[in-house]
């Protein structure tokens, strides 16, 4: 995580120098163009194809992904546990570049469709005390855990604006997507073992308390290279 | 990547109203032992004692995992530590004896077998110096089949919920008669055919010593009930 966040710090210093040598804001035809463009963000690391289909629109296809995992995140109130929180999303996309104004062909509109067909937050609780029974003193195994997961896989519309010119103008580019997916309904599901077994009853709702969380925002900072 | 997905839904905290569910059944072979007034059919006096004794005594305890065993309206649930099990060869045998002032005292060997996780012991005492004959309970009458969900409730912690695995007794709401056993709920749940249509009842469970009622009336096939359990929510 440390990594990421310095990553993306430099990244951002490099976009800012990008954008002010970017201040050529004349249009020039995608139609026909290629690149390649490696991104990370809030969505993880991925790859992109884009090709140029119409003089102000663009095409491009790739992948994301972002495995995230972390200890001791959560807390229940009154309750001595240790959590290890799991997130793991991966997707392929296909979204279309739009150049609205040719006077500031350095901003986008970009929409389309992504394919999570991986998207699942996991957290499991774990009774971090000895747990006592009257006066029995149980095991781990005895006192089990609790397995709160969410799943939105799917498919997955896509709405957002881009900064920078779509194509680079020599070799090599930095451009920025802000946007927002709106997820599948997620599908939510608690999970108990030994004397926390019953918990399995609260699927229903920690369904109800997710069920508004579908709109995943994402910046993403995009490493452009002409073919 | 949830509080990023929450900013522009404004929506709940996920575990809002999450309750902690906890379940009872960590002594798996137990025995309900239910002393009562040979004549009347009474429960035990209040000051009535329970001595376990035996080889095995050492790994008894009492249905809430407490080493102190005593008798609550002439009620309690002993079991093994969780740690040992009776096999098909070797079931393991206790002595309870019970003590109680004015009264014969009486001794019961109970075994615990594989085959048979759960049972009933009935002790009937003796006053002293009477020689009337124990009076004997008709079995109750058996009507439709009827569910019930029992759910403890901690009283200091609203957050958590208990799954009770006790022995459950009942009688007509109201009434002085003796509780009769119902039959053992098993992780909150038990069906049983023993409870007329609208009719009320007053439910009894005795756990960690204390006893525990409720009271329902019956006029559909499937409830959900409710019933303080503060011994139940010491951890």
């Amino acid at each position: 995580m440390k990594l990421f966040r310095c990553t993306l710090i430099l990244s951002l210093i490099l976009v800012i120098q990008q954008l002010k040598a970017q201040n050529d804001s004349s249009f020039v035809s995608l139609l026909n163009k290629k690149s390649v463009q490696l991104n990370v963000g809030t969505q993880g690391i991925g790859a992109e194809f884009i090709y140029g289909v119409l003089p102000e629109l663009a095409v491009r296809g790739g992948l994301n992904f972002i495995p995230i995992k972390a200890n001791d995140v959560f807390k229940i109130s009154g309750f001595n546990s240790t959590s290890n929180v799991a997130a793991d999303f991966y997707n392929i996309h296909a979204f279309a570049d739009y150049v609205p104004f040719k006077n500031a062909a350095w901003f986008r509109m970009v929409g389309g469709f992504s394919y999570f067909f991986k998207a699942k937050g996991n957290l499991r609780v774990i009774p971090s005390d000895d747990y006592k029974y009257g006066d029995l003193v149980l095991t781990e195994d005895q006192i089990g855990y609790v397995d709160l997961s969410v799943d939105w896989r799917g498919l997955a519309p896509y709405l957002g604006v881009a900064f920078a010119h779509t194509f680079p103008r020599k070799k090599f580019n930095i451009n920025v997507d802000v946007g927002t997916y709106y997820l599948s309904k997620p599908k939510a599901k608690v999970v108990g073992t030994g004397l926390l077994e019953g918990n399995s009853s609260q699927t229903s709702q920690l369904q109800n308390n997710i069920k508004d969380y579908r709109w995943l925002p994402t910046v993403q900072i995009n490493f452009n290279f002409k073919l | 990547m949830v509080l990023i997905m929450c900013i522009l839904s404004a929506c709940k905290k996920p575990t809002e109203n999450i309750k902690i569910v906890i379940d009872t059944d960590v002594i798996k072979y137990t025995a309900m032992i239910n002393v009562t007034d040979g004549q009347d059919g009474s429960p035990a006096p209040a000051n009535s004692t329970i001595t376990i004794s035996g080889n095995a005594a050492s790994n008894i305890y009492e249905l809430s995992g407490k080493k102190n065993i005593q008798l609550s309206a002439g009620m309690v649930t002993i079991g093994l530590h969780p740690s040992i099990a009776p096999t098909a060869d070797q079931p393991i045998s206790v002595i309870a004896e019970i003590n109680a002032p004015g009264y014969n005292k009486e001794s019961r060997q109970i075994t615990f077998s594989a085959e048979k996780k759960q049972q009933v012991v009935n002790i009937q005492l003796t006053r002293t110096g009477s020689t009337a004959p124990p009076v004997v309970t008709p079995p109750p009458p058996v009507y439709n089949n009827v569910s019930l969900t029992f759910t403890g409730r901690c009283p200091n912690r609203t957050d958590v919920e208990i799954r009770p695995s006790v022995y459950v007794y009942f009688r007509a709401a109201g009434s002085n008669a003796a509780f009769q056993y119902l039959g053992y709920m098993d992780k909150g749940n038990i069906s049983t055919n023993l409870l007329a249509q609208n009719a009320s009842y007053d439910f009894q469970i005795v756990f960690g010593g204390e006893t525990y009622k409720v009271n329902q009336k019956i006029d559909q096939t499937a409830y959900n009930l409710t019933i303080d359990m503060p011994a139940a929510c010491n951890f």
